[in-house]
């Protein structure tokens, strides 16, 4: 066949190609090809026509390059490798050849082409193959040096193996990496912005370091240090982006195109030259060098792929911690792995039953289905890059790969290994949703997987289906004996993997908030019949004893009357034959009141009959009552989320604040999978955020310092989550210097705090802290300075209902504590009065009720407390809690004593009367309403009445506050608030929009968004910012009339405006320029730039304002 | 409008306007604008009194007023937090603003009314004098605000003198958010 093109010299004319192609084509037709043999011969015709035209095919046009390549393609095609169907595509659809075809033409010719592939697929074998031995294209305008040549006829004479499919499959994936980096290298664009052009090379190195990396992976160490030294040549443009013009391009263009070449025939003998030829090419910043080439080469053909030696490599392997890691790389990419996370369970639960199914029998389809969804995730799991995932599901593949290719379905001892695969893929599905541990037998199961693939891969499927069943028959039935125990364990498994997938529903927060207040709703109304039901046994009581009664003067009645009736018997005329005493002579009167007794006796029954209705509707209504809240519950925990959920965000908090300040810092945390309230959750980012730049900026000392100090030059940071009763417990810890109270004191010795005489404990230095604008630094930094500081947090924390407390050591750093508070939706209550009030006394901090007459009452060093056996407490009235006047007798006693603890101590509140003790409804006091000391919320008792649910504890803390500190105290902290500088963002798109608002509030500004210039003109006729972002084009009002506007209207004239924008060209610029526009940001905007604009503006305004 | 909006947008794409020509050939959508600065636009607003304060309510605010319903009251809170209501099984907090704003003109108990603005767990309600009135579009604004108690300054937007009455424009939202601060704090 090589007589039919002479690769010395290449091929110039139509009718070189035309003569190949059809040889080529004929053979394909004979190897059972039809459709690859039409197509060919369409191209020919289409050559044929343009010979005859005249036309040659132009030197520009990369037609000669593909026609160059059409062997290779051919080959690759018989060899099954899909990606040759988008080749021969490409040549037939090149405009050049000119074919009246349309879309659908091509279309259908691309479905003839993929099927004819895997029909062959199917029904291939080996060693028929005779195409093998195919004819290259060499054309003259193709890189022709001698390398080349000597790789062409190389490879012509090359007798390979065809490819497993699973080597297929790893080169296809090198292959879509390859594309994927041509696409990048397209990209890169050469109009003036060098930034840009930047960004493209940069994205174009990370995505070459990825193909390094599969490289590696799979096995092709020879192209990943080509690749290697491709990204030093890209790192070097990127050096000087000014020189890096369209050749330079060109030429990686150029390059990958070599590298997709080298992939279509890398098994081959000379595999690689061309492509290391190419990158001597003097164009590259840093050519390969003749040394490099020959060290190179003989890397670059990689033939460890054929069946029986890959299957020896991989087989052969012991389970390493590595392979069962579900550690996410540090570069994940959070959308797919959002994607990962939110598929996984449901493939890890098909995959489960497909298994199942294959226990209990089962058919070929359930391999092929399992063989499927482990193909399926073991793609996912490479693609995000969890290795656990990823290398368990290969190893299940392969193995089901080889049942499938046998026709076997696999013995009981394999599907025993198939089930505790299955269940530890469920188990790290949970893990990676945050639900569990990783599973702890992983290694375990992945060797015994190995193990399997071996044996199968050494054996055979059926020998080593066979071997070893006996053994592990009895294995298996142990293990199915100890499954049934471990039955209920597994079957919660499912169901929370069910619960997890059923949480994967996106659903508006609103629809669940409305969820949740119709359960609560359900729950009142069930409290009301409740209570109506009471009411009503009540009165059939009453009824029941007025009819006893009734029963019992109809009795006496009735005796009255036969008395009546002895005596007066007289009077009456008796008949002559009886005597009265031998017959009763019965009248009116005896039947009336007979009648009488009996119909109360029956009366009686009734209501004894309706009491037991009245008892089974009670029974019912508990249930009832069980349900309405258990469904409460199930609602509430949809708004569960773990902690850790915010753990990216505080660690891109610090790296940048890290990066600000100077220094090294390293964030760790605990108990970051805690469930919590999300909303509590959202709301501790803030505070969080100010500790943590607090903790680096005032707490961390400089690298030098640390280093002379003998701690580690990075400073580390923990975050410590915790549940306590119904609060959450955060601990920020730093190993900084801790706080300097020297500098406090003279701090607030300026401020005028205290008097230079008075004395001032530690314990009143740290509170001093948490007053507004408290700082001990003189200097202004753009994490600190503008008043964020402790009293933020403290503000924060306290307006969530919380505490905070500090813990220092001089030079071992501060402890900061946060306990917030989590919603109650419900808690069991004593209903009571306090003056004419009745409130509701929530459980929280409840350790005893004490009736009256237990204990003694006395005053001790005019103190009231209460004695019970040895323990002394402290006595306060609940009515002295609510600053109410207890209008009774002083003598008269409390009914009820209520032992509340509060932080460590227990305290005896003195309680009128308890009316009633009950499971209550907690409802937030309104959207504005947000908290009202002492108040845990309001509920709706039976009657429809709302009562304040009192939180005991809290009123203890502070009893006593007058109404005058309290004002300035609100004062303050509305004031410390408002301390920030505050940030107008404008942009029509919410993603921005919200990107825009965490970064500013993360940095520590006030943010307020609106949607285009008429909103933001709106809002500043009644508000002003200290700085305003705004995009350029918005529908509406857009960014250039918005600025238009402030500089036209003199309130407002001096605000500053940063324009963050897409539009990147010199007239933008100018035109933002021209309406006053500060400071001109391209999307996507670099936070740091960003905060360092706002700082310098911020400066400037305050520099302006002290002139 | 729509006409000279579009014209405006297309020359947006090929030639752009100088600021003050965009500024001025500007026309938002009517539909499109918000009317809380633009009361003088619309065409009804509703009015409540508190003493000798006017209020005016959007007439697309959603509010109501309630009869036949109790206020429960709560202890320890601020004299002008009247309690709460059970509107439809949302708690409703009532606001007295006689007394909050210390308002001395001595007006009947019995005639006052509770007026409701706002909407599910975001409304609150108010003790105001007789029922709210419809008034008819106010000319133009007053051109600095009368002097105001200090928790309505950052609350009202402009104000109108109409018929010797001053009328106040007054963004409940801002207010409910100041109140909701000033109750908090107890």
């Amino acid at each position: 066949m090589n007589q039919l093109a002479n690769p010395q010299h290449g091929l110039s004319s139509h009718s070189d190609y035309i003569a190949i192609i059809e040889n080529l084509a004929n053979q394909a037709n004979e190897a059972g090809y039809p459709t690859l043999y039409d197509v060919s011969l369409i191209i020919v015709g289409a050559l044929h026509e343009l010979s005859q035209k005249g036309d040659t095919v132009a030197l520009n046009s990369d037609l000669p390059s593909l026609l160059n390549r059409w062997s290779t393609l051919i080959d690759a095609y018989q060899q099954n490798a899909p990606s040759a169907v988008d080749g021969i595509m490409t040549v037939l659809c090149h405009p050049d050849l000119n074919l009246p075809l349309d879309e659908d033409d091509f279309s259908v010719f691309a479905t003839l082409l993929t099927e004819e592939l895997a029909a062959n697929n199917i029904s291939q074998h080996p060693e028929t193959t005779t195409l093998n031995e195919v004819v290259p294209l060499q054309a003259v305008d193709a890189p022709s040096s001698e390398l080349a040549n000597e790789a062409e006829t190389e490879i012509a004479d090359e007798d390979e193996k065809p490819l497993s499919a699973m080597a297929q499959e790893l080169v296809e994936l090198l292959d879509t990496e390859t594309s994927l980096l041509n696409y990048r290298f397209l990209a890169i664009p050469f109009d003036d912005s060098l930034l840009e052009k930047e960004e493209h090379l940069e994205l174009a190195s990370e995505e070459l370091e990825r193909l390094i990396n599969a490289s590696k992976m799979v096995g092709f160490d020879g192209l990943s240090q080509v690749c290697t030294h491709v990204n030093t040549n890209i790192s070097l443009f990127l050096q000087a982006t000014d020189s890096f013009n369209i050749e330079k391009r060109d030429l990686l263009i150029d390059w990958i195109s070599h590298v997709k070449d080298y992939l279509l025939a890398f098994s081959k003998k000379g595999a690689g030259k061309q492509l290391l030829a190419q990158m001597a090419n003097p164009n590259w910043a840093q050519p390969i060098t003749a040394e490099a080439i020959a060290l190179l080469h003989p890397q670059m053909q990689v033939t460890g792929f054929s069946e029986d030696t890959a299957a020896e490599e991989v087989h052969e392997k012991l389970a390493t911690d590595d392979d069962v890691s579900l550690a996410l790389p540090d570069d994940v990419n959070k959308e797919l792995l959002d994607l990962l996370l939110q598929e996984l369970p449901s493939y890890t639960q098909q995959f489960s039953e497909a298994i199942q199914r294959l226990h209990t029998g089962g058919s070929s389809k359930d391999i092929d289905v399992a063989q499927r969804i482990a193909h399926t995730i073991k793609g996912s799991g490479n693609t995000v890059g969890i290795k656990g995932v990823a290398v368990l599901t290969h190893q299940i593949e392969d193995i089901l790969m080889a049942c499938a290719k046998a026709h076997k379905l696999p013995g009981a001892a394999l599907i025993n290994t198939l089930i505790n695969a299955s269940d530890c893929l469920e188990a790290m599905c949970e893990s990676l949703l945050g639900f569990g541990e990783p599973p702890a037998d992983a290694r375990a199961v992945l060797q015994e997987v190995l193990d399997w693939a071996y044996r199968i891969a050494k054996n055979g499927i059926e020998e080593a289906n066979s071997q070893d069943v006996p053994v592990k028959l009895e294995a298996a039935a142990k293990s199915s004996t100890d499954d049934s125990a471990a039955q209920p364990q597994k079957n919660t498994k499912t169901e929370q993997a069910e619960s997890t997938q059923v949480a994967m529903v996106r659903v508006p927060t609103d629809q669940i908030e409305n969820l949740f207040r119709l359960s609560s709703e359900s729950i009142i109304l069930n409290g009301q019949i409740y209570e109506r039901q009471r009411r009503l046994k009540n009165q059939l009581q009453a009824m029941e004893s007025q009819f006893t009664l009734l029963q019992q003067l109809g009795a006496g009645l009735d005796q009255l009357i036969d008395l009546k009736d002895l005596s007066g018997r007289s009077l009456v005329t008796a008949s002559k034959e009886f005597d009265a005493l031998e017959m009763d002579q019965y009248n009116e009167l005896h039947t009336a009141s007979r009648r009488m007794v009996e119909a109360a006796v029956d009366a009686r029954e009734i209501s004894i009959d309706m009491k037991k209705e009245l008892e089974y509707m009670n029974e019912v209504l508990e249930y009832q009552q069980r349900l309405v809240i258990n469904t409460q519950e199930a609602v509430m925990q949809t708004r569960f989320v773990p902690v850790g959920s915010i753990i990216l965000r505080l660690q891109r908090g610090l790296r940048q604040t890290c990066r600000l300040t100077g220094k090294q810092g390293e964030l760790t945390f605990s108990g970051e999978r805690l469930l919590i309230d999300g909303d509590t959750l959202s709301a501790l980012v803030e505070p969080l955020m100010h500790l943590l730049r607090n903790a680096i900026d005032h707490g961390l000392e400089g690298q030098e310092e640390r280093i002379a100090l003998g701690k580690s030059p990075v400073g580390q940071i923990t975050i410590d989550f915790d549940r306590e009763g119904n609060s959450i417990l955060v601990r920020c810890r730093d190993d900084g210097r801790g706080l300097d109270f020297e500098a406090i004191r003279q701090t607030a010795k300026k401020r005028g705090d205290f008097q230079a005489g008075d004395v001032i404990s530690e314990e009143e230095l740290k509170h001093l802290i948490l007053r507004p604008n408290f700082s001990t630094r003189n200097q202004l930094t753009q994490t600190s300075g503008r008043g964020v500081g402790m009293d933020v947090v403290n503000f924060q924390v306290l307006s969530l209902g919380g505490s905070l407390s500090l813990q220092s050591v001089r030079g071992q750093g501060l402890t900061v504590e946060l306990k917030i508070p989590l919603p109650l939706s419900r808690s069991h209550a004593l209903i009571a009065y306090a003056a004419s009030y009745k409130v509701a006394i929530s459980s929280k901090g409840l350790t005893q009720v004490i009736y009256s007459g237990i204990g003694e009452l006395t005053t001790i060093s005019n103190e009231q407390v209460l004695i019970v056996g040895e323990d002394i407490y402290p006595v306060v009235k609940l009515e002295d809690l609510l600053h109410l006047v207890d209008r009774r007798k002083e003598r008269r006693s409390h009914s009820a004593v209520l032992l509340v603890q509060n932080e460590h101590k227990i305290t005896a509140v003195l309680v009128n009367t308890i009316i009633d003790s009950r499971e209550v409804v907690i409802k937030n006091l309104g959207y504005y309403m947000k908290k009202i000391h002492g108040f845990v919320g309001a509920t709706i008792l039976g009657d429809g009445s709302v009562t304040p649910v009192l939180d005991i504890p809290e009123l203890l803390r502070a009893p006593i506050r007058a109404n005058v500190t309290t004002q300035t105290t609100v004062a303050e902290r509305i004031d410390s608030g408002s301390n920030l500088p505050k940030i107008l963002i404008v942009d029509d798109s919410l993603s921005q929009r919200r990107a825009l608002q965490q970064i500013l509030t993360d940095a520590g500004f006030r943010v307020q968004t609106v949607r285009d210039g008429i909103e933001a003109v709106e809002w500043l006729a009644n508000s002003k910012p200290d700085i305003v972002i705004t995009d350029l084009e918005m529908p509406r009002m857009n960014g250039i009339e918005l600025a238009s506007h402030i500089r036209s209207h003199v309130n407002i004239r001096d605000l500053p405006i940063i324009m963050v924008t897409s539009r990147s060209t010199q007239k933008h610029r100018q035109l933002a320029e021209e309406a006053g526009i500060d400071f001109y940001l391209i999307k996507p905007v670099q936070d740091d730039d960003l905060l360092s604009k706002i700082q310098t503006l911020l400066d400037r305004k305050s520099t302006a304002a002290a002139v | 409008m729509d006409v000279q909006h579009l014209e405006t947008a297309e020359q947006q794409d090929t030639d752009w306007l100088s600021p003050t020509a965009a500024l001025t050939q500007f026309l938002p959508l009517e539909t499109e604008v918000s009317t809380d600065n633009l009361i003088a636009h619309t065409e009804t607003v509703f009015g409540f009194r508190v003493g000798s304060l006017g209020f005016l309510v959007n007439s697309d605010t959603y509010c109501e007023v309630i009869e036949q319903l109790k206020v429960n009251p709560l202890p320890n809170v601020e004299p002008w937090f009247g309690g709460l209501l059970n509107l439809r099984g949302n708690l409703v907090p009532v606001i007295d603003l006689q007394l909050l704003l210390g308002e001395t003109s001595t007006i009947d108990r019995k005639t006052r009314q509770l007026f409701a603005i706002g909407q599910g767990d975001k409304a609150m309600a108010f003790w105001i004098d007789g029922l709210p009135e419809v008034q008819r579009a106010f000319s133009q604004p007053l051109k600095q605000l009368p002097p105001l108690p200090a928790i309505l300054q950052h609350c009202v937007s402009n104000s109108y003198l109409h018929e010797g009455q001053i009328w106040f424009n007054v963004q409940f939202d801002e207010l409910f958010k100041t109140l909701g601060n000033r109750g908090s704090g107890l």
